[in-house]
């Protein structure tokens, strides 16, 4: 009623009862604009840019600083380096293969936890243990056990995911409903007839939710394996690049990180939304 | 209670009373050229000291906006506004306004007297002073025995009433309410009305009231003032002689009652067709 | 009523029947990865009740604790300022996306390479890493102030600082709470990770040296101070949060049941 046809957009009140007065709409300058988002954007970048070139020339940390334009020939040179590619590759890799992994693991162990009474229960402690724990915790016995190799990578991810990605799937199931479950019942669908075409349906914007999540821990982890355990991929490459006092390269390939941790981001969120779009938390958020 | 109004606030008796708001020529318009919306059209209407004035037109005629711009919640596009002859600009000094959704316009994090505190602390009263008002307030809505709850654990007529209490510790000289009872049951809706009523014959209090529901408009109001869409114009000034006080049950009853009711609404009706 | 008895009395046993059975599956063993539980406990009542605890628990816990502080409170009022003064806050925020996308970890080698092993390159590690939650959550936070509490605020003419701080903060308290809760596990992570890379110091370097030199029973040991670290610090963390968000908690409360 108060926000009713007639009544303007909802963003004009706001951003206006921010500075009350009779101040004339189209004076200053309009922030939100796209143009303006842009323009603004890159001037801040270079700015930033501005401020490490400055002290890298300054030396003010010595000649741990590089320069802007030292990493951003480093940089132009990794793209011509096949290690660089194959590397970037290896991580990329490695996030995916153990997320998709995760997430398989993940439906099942949850529909199983999640489904069973007493199972949840039992399973409760360890859980919600578990949950606060990140993964480079356990990185040395992984590191003892297979060594600095693609598989540690791997399994690091898989501890780092797998658990999160089961709690959500749980409460998905906790949060099917019991309507739709008793409906299902009345028409003579059995247990695992249920489970398929009503729990998990009802449970897989949780799903969604835990890829969202997990893709760019799911990076972070093989980084993390690579740089502290030697496992192959961006994470050793930076510590190689570091421990031989190639500082260019070091802040090249963390620049290089930054952009994919920002694809991953986007990316898996991109992938929630396509997916999900039948779902009504999805269709009340495209506006 | 009655003796802390300020006796400047009840109309003066033999002169001719003075226009406490005036509004002259009000008109809004969302955006610029071709895809601007005219929104409010020269609205022109007074409210006296002491007056309860209910703005009544249909749904989505802009009333928000009105009591937005009254407020200083948005700037106008033209007109001007006037409170004891002197013109205002930004959200007034002598005004509180009692929003709609009582449960977005409390803060949930601040017990009820802490609410009620949030508005005095840039005033710098005396301590002595504040606490005084925030009590008178409680009471008067009848609320005292819940100062330190939250606004969450009161029913949703509990809650509009706070928020009333809130306006008048602030002790402004015209209340403005923006349909304060649309979103209570019946039974509170009637009780807030009547509480509405009481505050302003105990405080002097000017009120003007946003409303789509007629009846309450006509159980209210002084004078009722009219508008239709779109964009919003004032349609016509009535004023209401049902006499007081005012009585849920008699007054409702009244012949003058359903006739105001049926004027206003075939009023509304025509300016819609 | 009896059917839940019996899982709560399930959910209070399982955790010590595994650790039973861990005790009893593992007490016999002479696998090199997995020694006896007996042994591990043994280890670490030596290494961090009495060697290490000053050596190595201490400096951690120190680093831990001022860092996640510092990036808690800097993120707060960076966050606040950038998500009040629209300049700043077009001019920033697509950097700030940039600089959030990197692994926290990897700034461990950036500031190695900027101060060196040190204290302080291990306090800045942890600052700079855990301090991006908490900000984009405080950025967050304020932008969705809801619109009907500023227009109370504009009505009765709030000043500035109790618009900011009586409202703005305090509505964007359970965001910024939910961020800072992320930034503690990221100031964890980075804690141990600063560690590990090239120095002697700390549970994280003791914990990696024991798995170098093949002493898995002192690794595990480490492993399990970590993770009892990781564990009790969030739930420190949950315990202040609920106290001080149960305004946030009990209106929660009240929506679901209406």
């Amino acid at each position: 009623m108060k926000r009713s046809s007639t009544v303007p957009s909802r963003r004009d009140g706001q951003t206006l009862s921010q500075k009350p007065g009779n101040q004339n709409e189209a004076r200053g300058i309009n922030y939100e604009s796209p143009a303006a988002k842009f323009g603004f954007g890159i001037l801040g970048a270079v700015l930033l840019l501005g401020l490490w070139q400055f002290a890298a020339i300054r030396g003010t940390f010595g000649n741990g600083l590089p320069t802007v334009s030292a990493t951003l020939i480093e940089l132009f040179a990794l793209f011509g380096n096949p290690e660089f590619w194959t590397d970037t590759f290896t991580t990329i890799w490695l996030a995916v293969l153990g997320m998709v992994i995760a997430v398989v693991a993940g439906v099942m162990l949850g529909l199983l936890i999640g489904t069973i009474d007493w199972v949840r229960y039992a399973t409760l402690a360890v859980t919600e243990f578990f949950k606060p724990i990140p993964p480079i915790v356990v990185l040395p016995l992984c590191v003892m056990i297979w060594g600095p190799t693609n598989t540690m990578a791997l399994a690091l991810v898989l501890l780092g995911t797998v658990l999160s990605t089961t709690i959500q799937v749980i409460a998905g199931v906790n949060d099917t409903d019991p309507v739709a479950l008793s409906t299902a019942r009345s028409y003579g669908m059995g247990r695992v007839e249920r489970l398929l075409r009503v729990t998990l349906p009802s449970a897989s914007p949780y799903i969604g939710t835990s890829v969202r999540i997990g893709a760019p821990a799911a990076l972070i982890i093989v980084v993390v394996a690579g740089l502290l355990g030697g496992a192959p991929g961006l994470g050793s490459a930076i510590y190689r690049s570091q421990s031989a006092g190639d500082f260019p390269q070091t802040y090249a390939l963390v620049l290089v990180l930054g952009v994919l941790g920002l694809v991953a981001q986007n990316l898996s969120s991109m992938i929630e939304r396509r997916v999900l779009h039948w779902h009504p938390a999805f269709r009340e958020d495209v506006k | 209670m009655n003796s802390t109004i300020p006796t400047t606030t009840q109309p003066k008796a033999g002169s001719t009373p003075v226009a406490r708001l005036e509004v002259q020529g009000l008109a809004k318009t969302y955006g610029h050229g071709p895809k601007s919306v005219e929104v409010i059209k020269d609205l022109t209407f007074s409210i006296h000291a002491g007056e309860v004035v209910c703005i009544v037109g249909p749904s989505g005629v802009g009333k928000t906006t009105l009591l937005k711009c009254l407020a200083g919640l948005q700037p106008s596009s033209g007109g001007t506004m006037k409170i004891d002859g002197h013109q205002v600009s930004g959200p007034p000094a002598e005004m509180a306004l009692v929003f709609q959704d009582y449960s977005r316009s409390l803060m949930p994090w601040l017990t009820v007297e802490k609410n009620l505190l949030l508005p005095l602390r840039h005033l710098h009263l005396p301590a002595a002073e504040v606490r005084t008002r925030i009590e008178e307030a409680l009471n008067e809505v009848g609320l005292s025995h819940a100062a330190k709850r939250y606004p969450w654990q009161l029913s949703g007529g509990m809650q509009q009433r706070v928020a009333i209490a809130r306006a008048l510790a602030y002790r402004p000289e015209i209340l403005i309410m923006d349909e304060p009872f649309a979103s209570v049951d019946a039974q509170t809706r009637f009780d807030l009305e009547d509480l509405c009523l009481k505050i302003r014959d105990e405080l002097g209090m000017t009120i003007l009231l946003v409303t789509h529901d007629i009846d309450e408009a006509v159980y209210l109001s002084d004078r009722i003032v009219a508008i239709g869409n779109k964009p919003a114009q004032v349609l016509e000034v009535l004023p209401v002689d049902l006499p007081q006080p005012r009585n849920q049950i008699t007054s409702r009853a009244l012949p003058e009652f359903s006739g105001l009711r049926t004027k206003v609404l075939s009023l509304i009706r025509q300016s819609e067709s | 009523m009896k059917r839940h008895l019996f899982n709560l009395a399930l959910a209070i046993t399982a955790p010590f029947v595994l650790i039973l059975a861990w005790f009893k599956a593992s007490s016999q063993s002479t696998n090199a990865f997995f020694p006896p539980l007996s042994d591990i406990l043994v280890r670490f009542a030596d290494l961090w009740i009495f060697e290490h605890f000053v050596s190595d628990i201490i400096p951690s816990m120190r680093n831990l604790i001022i860092g996640f502080a510092l990036a808690a409170v800097l993120g707060v009022v960076i966050g606040f300022i950038l998500a009040t003064v629209p300049v700043l806050r077009v001019l920033f925020e697509p950097s700030l996306h940039l600089l959030r996308g990197i692994p926290p970890v990897a700034l461990v080698p950036i500031l190695i390479t900027l101060v060196g092993f040190t204290d302080q390159m291990r306090i800045s590690s942890i600052v700079i890493a855990a301090v991006f939650p908490t900000l984009i959550a405080t950025m967050d936070g304020i932008k969705a102030v809801d619109a009907s509490l500023k227009d109370v605020c504009t009505v009765y003419r709030l000043d500035r600082k109790d618009r900011l701080l009586s409202v703005y903060l305090p509505s964007a308290s359970p965001q910024i709470a939910a961020g800072m809760q992320v930034s503690l596990l990221v100031a964890f992570i980075v804690m141990i990770a600063s560690e590990m890379m090239g120095t002697a110091q700390g549970i994280g370097a003791m914990t990696l040296l024991a798995q170098q030199t093949f002493m898995a029973a002192d690794m595990w040991a480490g492993i399990l101070l970590l993770g009892l670290i990781g564990f009790l610090s969030n739930v420190l963390f949950d315990l202040v949060k609920n106290r001080a968000l149960s305004w946030y908690i009990g209106s929660k409360k009240m929506e679901k049941v209406s």
